[in-house]
């Protein structure tokens, strides 16, 4: 046998811990008030919807005819424009041009309070019918529930009179203006006119001068402006009233009224939503089911296997924080990845099935010595003997989990088939279970070798009892 | 060391029955109960609410009923633990009947027609879930292709990895114990009366994984011990000896494995996390019948196929031995071609390879018995 440098275990020993703590933790430093995230740990996980909580829906067009592509391309942009405007950047948008759908995934944003997935949905797909009316005259006054009235249903000129309609407003947008006098910041919402609007503006202007203009949000009144300037410039500006837009009204309203321009009407057709509660609970249990079989299974390991059980904990240790690595964005080659219930499972699954590299070889090793050879002898015949086997044992576990990767990932190879579909939360298992066994692989083969292969060089560490063999 | 010692060819009957046992308990259930789909797979609508207080099932259900138009059956869980939060929760889950789903704006009237009943239970949603039936199918569908896939990629691993091993018989032997496996895991989801969801999916193609590497594991160490023991040894003899050295190793792995994810069962159930217990039950039945299969069901079939092929490569021996003695009377001539013609292929076959009825050399033998004597005594 080649020997292994003695200093060689402590070495591999303290690169997996480090690399373990590395991965669990990650760097940070602080600079000044920012952390500075130099690598990232657990805390930097991506988590599903499963965990995080959070709303999968599907929007489908309601036309008889078919949607062109360029129609879903740009239905698809509103939607990721609204979900923008909702301040949420961590979505998913899938286009499915051949079923005419829109599926779109996004988490519960961590500091919301209120879980009304129904609502965030339902905001995706709305569409409001703006329009800009000659006086403002309406039928009923009623209190809402803010305090302020609300004016319903336009009557008399206001009803019949229709200065601009959504086809008119080119694009909309919240728009933040701060007070000359007062300093206090208040939201608007500034659109463009279209250039048929923008003349027809100009004309309401010029002859409604010191007369109001009544925007509607559907039957509701959201504002009179008095006309004061002739707008030939296509540009203008709705505000709250005297109360003001705050940051979230604004953008609501802007992505109502571009909502217009949607080329037709969605409906939500599935949905699928999760509260974060419900997710934390999940989250914890799973951590709990993983140190526990953690232990399990290090103790069983150490109690039949003796020394090459010790060394295997360590190498599962590797393998745990390899796990961890290749989902948190650890390396850079690696982008982060989004982690589900499953793909814990996945993780969990893999402590299992990870030491069976380990098992084999011990065993082997075990076996050798029963048959009568020498420490060195029983141990690199262990090794051969086995390498043949750990592989089998892996390939075909390889296979299956680069089959669920590729059939539920988000773009796969059935997509053609059967349309573009979310990335199910069994992706994030066969990505789990493809990187534990490539774990295996490295930590159960290459760096347990490497460490029994040293430690079987110190002199307390040759008594063949603890290999398993008999008792000297 | 212990090594075991279990005979598994004799054995055989009991483990057959076993099996054929459990399949058969799993059709009637199927037969009375049906197959279950998840609405995932089927379309449909299922919403949970948590609430503080009492509340009754029938009443939510008239509520219910009577906001959406629609039947609905209501569970109700009480006294949940949760894993983030000390304190328990009650749950309230509604599944509504049929397959379509649930929009939005009913979504919204069935929470207000509840808390309107209850005004002091605070429902507040806990998970929704609302799939259209044509969204269901083609991704149960999808999940069905994905299953082929694995299962032909597999297949053709089987056809190449076994070419060395055993040939196409204990390929075909691995097939077996691959489906046995796929049906046990099935039968589980049958049984205990679990949708089938996205989770079956990810478990069968798991344990179709699992489950063939035991087998390849056990055939590989068949191939090695024949080299190791010579051809005169009995096929029974041969394969159990093979399964009982790789036992501890299988059963070592397969403990590990599935104290596991036994351990997510158990934590999942306390906390009552039904998308990790669906997965996790079968995941430990997988586990268990795939090491089970490549013990029980494919090395003995091996043993059951090697022995027929030799029963008939005597029985053609004998035939055409009979047939040369010239004062063969021939008191029945009709069985007896149609019995030789078959086997006459087979016996060629057979005699090609060494492992059949061809003697080997004498002195080879003795020598590796020899050795597998002597390391018996060490042990």
């Amino acid at each position: 046998m080649k020997r292994v440098p003695k200093p060689v275990f402590f070495i591999v020993a303290l690169l997996i811990l480090l690399f373990t703590y590395a991965a669990t933790f990650g760097i940070k430093a602080k600079n000044g008030d920012n952390t500075v995230t130099y690598i990232k740990g657990l805390n930097d996980i991506r988590w599903g919807i499963d965990i995080n909580g959070g709303v999968e829906a599907t929007f489908t067009p309601v036309t008889s005819a078919k949607a062109t592509n360029k129609q879903m391309d740009s239905a698809e942009s509103i939607i990721k424009q609204r979900l923008i405007g909702e301040n949420i950047t961590d979505y998913e948008v899938y286009t499915d041009y051949n079923h005419d759908r829109i599926i779109v995934r996004f988490p519960w944003k961590n500091d919301e309070k209120n879980f009304d997935p129904q609502s965030a949905i339902e905001e995706l797909a709305a569409t409001a019918q703006v329009t800009f009316r000659e006086g403002k005259e309406y039928t009923t006054e009623t209190t809402g529930s803010d305090g302020n009235p609300v004016y319903k249903t336009p009557k008399g000129t206001t009803a019949s009179k229709i200065v601009l309609q959504g086809s008119d407003i080119q694009s909309a947008g919240p728009q933040m203006t701060t007070d000359q006098t007062t300093g206090k910041s208040t939201y608007v919402v500034s659109l463009q006119l279209s250039e048929n609007g923008t003349k027809k503006f100009a004309d309401a202007t010029q002859r409604l001068q010191n007369q109001y203009i009544s925007i509607w949000m559907d039957d509701v009144m959201i504002s009179a402006p008095q006309v004061q300037d002739v707008i030939t410039d296509g540009k203008c500006q709705i505000d709250g009233g005297s109360t003001g837009f705050t940051a979230a009204e604004a953008s609501s309203l802007a992505n109502k009224i571009n909502a217009g321009a949607l080329p037709f009407k969605l409906t939500i057709t599935d949905s699928n939503t999760i509260s974060p509660t419900l997710g934390k609970s999940s989250l914890n249990a799973m951590a709990l089911a993983g140190i526990i079989a953690f232990v399990l299974v290090g103790l069983f390991m150490l109690i039949v296997f003796r020394l090459p059980g010790l060394i295997a904990i360590i190498s599962l240790l590797g393998q745990m924080a390899l796990s961890f690595a290749a989902v948190s964005g650890f390396f850079p080659f690696i982008n982060s990845f989004t982690l589900t219930l499953p793909g814990i499972a996945g993780i969990i699954l893999s402590i299992g099935m990870g030491v069976d590299a380990n098992i084999i070889t011990a065993t082997r090793i075990k076996e050798e010595l029963w048959a009568g050879k020498t420490l060195d002898m029983a141990i690199s015949k262990g090794d051969e003997n086995s390498f043949s086997a750990i592989f089998d044992g892996n390939i075909t576990v390889i296979i299956v989990a680069l089959i669920l990767m590729l059939v539920f990932g988000p773009t796969n190879i059935l997509s053609m088939i059967f349309g573009a579909s979310t990335t199910g939360s069994i992706y994030s298992f066969g990505y789990t279970l493809l990187i534990g066994i490539i774990g295996n692989f490295l930590f159960g083969v290459v760096t347990t070798r490497l460490m029994t292969k040293a430690v079987s060089g110190f002199r307390f560490a040759r008594n063949k009892w603890l290999y398993g063999g008999a008792a000297e | 060391m212990r090594t075991f010692h279990i005979r598994f060819y004799e054995n055989r009957k009991i483990y057959f029955s076993i099996s054929i046992g459990i399949m058969l308990i799993g059709l009637i259930f199927n037969m009375i109960f049906g197959t279950q789909l998840d609405i995932q797979f089927k379309g449909g609508a299922v919403i949970k609410y948590a609430y503080t207080g009492e509340i009754k099932a029938a009443v939510v259900e008239q509520t219910v009923e009577s906001a959406v138009k629609r039947n609905v059956s209501v569970v109700i869980n009480s006294d949940v633990k949760s894993a983030s939060t000390s304190g328990t929760k009650n749950n309230v889950t509604l599944s509504f009947a049929g397959t379509d789903s649930l929009s939005l704006a009913n979504q919204k009237a069935v929470q207000k027609a509840l808390s309107t009943s209850y005004p002091n239970a605070k429902f507040s949603l806990v998970s929704s879930d609302s799939v259209n039936p044509s969204m269901g199918q083609s991704f149960f569908a999808k999940c069905l292709v994905a299953v082929l896939i694995a299962f032909l990629l597999l297949d053709i691993y089987i056809a190449f990895r076994f070419r060395k091993i055993g040939g196409t018989a204990a390929g075909l032997f691995a097939i077996v114990a691959l489906l046995h496996d796929v049906a046990m895991v099935y039968f589980t989801f049958i049984i205990f009366r679990i949708p089938l969801n996205d989770n079956f999916i990810a478990v069968v193609l798991t344990i179709l994984g699992y489950s063939l590497n035991d087998t390849i594991v056990i055939y590989d160490r068949i191939r090695e011990n024949r080299r190791l023991l010579g051809a005169k040894v009995e096929y029974g003899t041969l394969v159990d000896n093979s399964i009982n050295v790789t036992l501890t190793r299988s059963l070592y792995t397969a403990g590990c494995t599935f104290a596991s994810i036994a351990v997510v069962f158990i934590v999942g159930s306390v906390y009552n996390l039904s998308s990790v217990t669906t997965f996790a039950l079968p995941m430990m039945v997988g586990i268990v019948t795939g090491c089970y299969s490549s013990i029980c069901i494919a090395g003995p079939l091996y043993v059951m196929w090697e022995n027929h092929k030799l029963k008939v490569a005597v029985a053609a021996h004998s035939a055409k031995a009979k047939e040369e003695l010239p004062k063969a009377p021939a008191p029945s001539p009709a069985p007896k071609p149609s019995n030789a013609a078959p086997s006459e292929p087979a016996a060629q076959k057979t005699a090609n390879k060494p492992s059949a009825a061809a003697p080997k050399p004498a002195p080879r033998r003795s020598k590796s018995s020899k050795k597998s004597r002597s390391s018996k005594k060490k042990r």
